[in-house]
């Protein structure tokens, strides 16, 4: 790991036996820095710079990208927007440069603003299209009040009334190297990738604005009325930030309700009743906090029964875990973690994660001792002391449920 | 990875065997590939092949189905299972310690005993699963097209069967259907990653040599496509969504290679043809090509997605790339830029022992031999325009199936 003057954090994690390299630049640019009557742009603006960049127009670029083998994918989201390359070790000093050309100097053309508006605006409409993705976006949006659950692919009318000017500011104003990380894996030297990362990255100036505070709603329950097949039933628990002392012990928690085939949810909800194909429940983050949301899919006779068992299986979480199930939770997050470890794509998405999110990345050594350090008591104090209770609730389909 | 080694056996029964080794591997995975899918079905059995890889898991004589699920997890696995129109496929990774036991417990799955009362929750299950995919018109799409671009041809039928055909099946058509389907010789047992081959041959083989052989033939009838443009409304679509499908190459055909890579140059969702006619002008949010391959036939895939007011111009544009590819075939450049990539995708399938249990088990389960993602990545590499000419002298995309879904007030 090592600090660029402006700012820029470069992680680095060797896998001398990978033939092939990973990176991910991730910029703090996302949903919860877009201003309110500017809903949906940094979403826009990720799409608006790959229409040229440097010396080259958008189809160069791509052509130069394809020449280097560069297998690339990016996107904006809640906090920020990040940019993945998978190449081979050789092509990536002059890949970093283009990327470089991106980040620093995109063209942000005029003519080319038109059709970012309506992909953009396909984008928001395909949403209607995807039931799950639509409720637990309005998740998010009900239980923060803070900027955070605002949508990353805003409004009809935010996305309507945008003008390439007022994106321009907003490139402006928030692409910067101060806040923004580049992590690299694979078959590379750090001291190599720090001298290119200088090279190319050194001379980027500007600083991400501050993120903004989490606040949240009064916990309460909503529901979209929408002709689905299936009901889509979401919830939303208060949980530990990472970095906290109890956060291994809430991760195991989680791997107890929902992490293999033998877990709570998956047993009660869908193996002893065959109430749902789908039912999971996963930890979530924002910079300085941490959730927990639970998502089931089932037709609308079923549905109340199914929140119902849902409801009280997270919550009977609060009178402990048994040894059996705690052993296999950290066989689970064991095996993750080493399978994790032979990727060069997901080692470069949770470096750069760890950094924006703890401000340091975690080797896999150091979590797998963390998690193996969870006593059973210790879990089970956690869960006694801080249950998880109180959820919002939310529904979509033809009924409404808990109301 | 110049250590692998590969490896391979067929027990007495007809068992294949392989494995590709790799010493250094953090993992091991291992996986069943049975040659049975829903083209295998007969009427009244729509939808059982997909029914019964859910109810593998259910239990066997030896483990309820709760301890199936439990001893997967008491190894920390990563293990699931898919079936398509050809085969059906269960597999898992787990750290090499783990792989006798993930053997043990993946062999004893292969024979079920399909209680009645698991039977019925998870008829349960499938029918939430076939409501899950009507909410997603892509999907309803792909099943609506494919039925119409294959008629009366077995590769027609859904893999999921329908909510009728599911409500009506009995767990003796079932037990018929695995007691004709799943016989040694009709499967592949495949590892990937760090192991030792002896030791697990021999555990293969205890595991197995009870298992009796039968003749699981598969019908191939003839095949022509009829090319026309079909439309139907969707209540639950609010963008259209369109795919082409035209005839390509089966799965052992040495053109598989120059077939994907033509796709590749018309439809790499980045920088294909049809992304510059499509997307980046925003008439289409998703536009992209594939070659997807079957035992006896293949077929090239065009998948767009977007705003409905624009499906002629986009319906029109799409044809009009087609015939540019067929006319012209492709330049040098886009082709080497289409092969680099490629080339990169091959190495990073390398990574893990679990996608290189993919390669290797679906390889071998179409062509009977072992190819090295180093020997596809050599035959890639090797492609020049005119191997992509040749292919579009067959005039495929002349023969297209066009099949747009749309919401239902653009009906």
């Amino acid at each position: 790991m090592h600090t660029l003057d402006n700012g820029l954090r470069v992680a680095v994690e060797p896998q001398p036996w990978n033939p092939g390299l990973s990176f991910t630049i991730l910029v703090p640019v996302g949903a919860t820095s877009d201003p309110e009557e500017r809903l949906g742009a940094a979403s826009m603006l990720e799409t608006w710079l790959w229409k040229g960049a440097g010396p080259r127009g958008a189809r160069a670029f791509a052509d130069a990208l394809d020449a280097l083998g560069v297998r690339r994918q990016s996107g904006a989201g809640v906090e920020y927007t990040t940019f993945s390359a998978s190449l081979l070790p050789e092509g990536f000093p002059a890949a970093l440069e283009l990327y470089a050309d991106l980040l620093m100097r995109p063209h942000l053309p005029d003519d080319a603003f038109d059709s970012v508006r309506a992909l953009a605006l396909q984008e928001l409409a395909a949403l209607e299209d995807q039931p799950p993705r639509k409720l637990l976006g309005r998740l998010r949006r009900e239980a923060f009040a803070s900027p955070h659950g605002q949508p990353v692919e805003g409004e009809r009318e935010t996305l309507e009334r945008m003008t390439p000017d007022a994106l321009r500011e907003e490139y402006r104003r928030r692409y910067g190297a101060g806040g923004s990380i580049l992590a690299v894996s694979g078959g590379v030297d750090p001291e190599e990738v720090f001298r290119i990362a200088e090279k190319h990255l050194g001379a980027w100036s500007g600083e991400a604005p501050a993120p903004p505070a989490v606040r949240l709603t009064v916990p309460h329950r909503f529901h979209i009325e929408q002709e689905t097949e299936q009901v889509q039933i979401g919830l939303f628990y208060k949980d530990v930030p990472p970095g906290h002392y109890d956060y291994y012990a809430s991760r195991l928690a989680v791997a107890v309700l929902s992490g293999g085939m033998s877990s709570r949810l998956f047993t009660e909800v869908r193996e002893k009743r065959g109430l749902v194909y789908a039912v999971s429940a996963s930890p979530g983050s924002v910079k300085g906090f941490g959730y927990l949301t639970a998502y089931a899919g089932t037709m609308p006779e079923r549905a109340q029964a199914t929140l119902e068992v849902m409801e009280k299986e997270i919550e009977r979480l609060a009178q402990g875990v048994s040894r059996e199930e705690l052993d296999r939770a950290k066989v689970g997050v064991r095996a993750d973690l080493v399978l994790s470890g032979e990727s060069s794509r997901a080692r470069a998405g949770a470096l750069a994660r760890d950094l924006f999110i703890l401000e340091r990345a975690r080797s896999l050594e150091e979590v797998e001792a963390e998690v193996m350090d969870v006593t059973l008591e210790r879990i089970n104090a956690f869960l006694a002391g801080r249950p998880y209770r109180d959820p919002w609730i939310g529904s979509l389909g033809t009924v409404e449920v808990g109301a | 990875m110049s250590g692998l080694t590969f490896r391979e056996a067929t027990m007495p029964n007809g068992l294949r065997v392989i494995a590709e080794i790799n010493p250094e591997a953090k993992s091991t995975a291992l996986g069943y590939f049975v040659r049975t899918g829903s083209r295998d079905e007969l009427a009244g059995e729509e939808g059982v092949s997909h029914f019964l890889e859910h109810m593998v898991f259910k239990g066997t004589e030896r483990r309820s189905a709760w301890d199936v699920n439990r001893e997967f997890d008491e190894m920390g696995a990563k293990y699931n299972a898919f079936t398509n129109e050809e085969l059906t496929v269960f597999y898992g990774a787990v750290l090499p310690e783990f792989a006798p036991r993930l053997l043990d417990l993946l062999s004893d799955l292969m024979r079920p005993a399909l209680r009645e009362d698991e039977f019925e929750t998870e008829r349960k299950v499938i029918l939430e699963e076939i409501a899950l995919y009507r909410d997603r018109p892509h999907f309803v799409l792909y099943e609506r097209a494919q039925e119409a671009y294959f008629r009366r041809h077995p590769l027609a039928k859904p893999v999921l069967g329908t909510t009728e055909s599911i409500e009506a099946m009995t767990r003796a058509q079932m037990a018929a259907y695995h007691a004709r389907r799943y016989v040694p010789n009709n499967m592949t047992l495949a590892f990937a990653g760090n192991l030792d081959w002896d030791e697990m041959l021999a555990l293969a083989e205890r595991m197995t040599r009870g298992w009796s052989q039968g003749p699981a033939p598969r019908n191939h009838p003839g095949f022509t496509p009829e090319p026309r443009r079909l439309r139907t409304p969707y209540d639950k679509a609010s963008q259209a969504y369109a795919v082409v499908m035209a005839p390509g190459h089966a799965a052992a055909a040495e053109e598989r290679y120059a077939a994907r890579v033509l796709a590749d140059v018309l439809g790499d969702p980045d920088n294909g043809r049809l992304f510059w006619r499509l997307v980046d002008p925003g008439l289409a949010e998703t536009a992209m090509a594939y070659h997807h391959e079957f035992e006896e036939l293949g077929v090239y895939l065009v998948y767009v997605q977007g705003d409905p007011a624009h499906e002629e111009e986009v319906s029109e544009r799409i044809r009009e790339e087609l015939v540019r590819l067929e006319k012209g075939g492709v330049d040098s450049e886009e082709l080497e830029r289409a092969k680099l990539k490629t080339a990169t995708s091959l190495v990073f399938a390398g990574e893990t022992s679990l996608s290189r249990l993919f390669y290797l088990g679906l390889g071998y389960s179409y062509t009977g031999r072992y190819e090295a993602l180093d020997t596809v990545r050599r035959w890639v590499m090797h492609l020049e325009p005119y191997h992509l000419g040749e292919l579009l002298e067959a005039r495929p995309f002349s023969r297209a199936l066009e099949y747009w879904l749309v919401p239902a007030d653009h009906g």
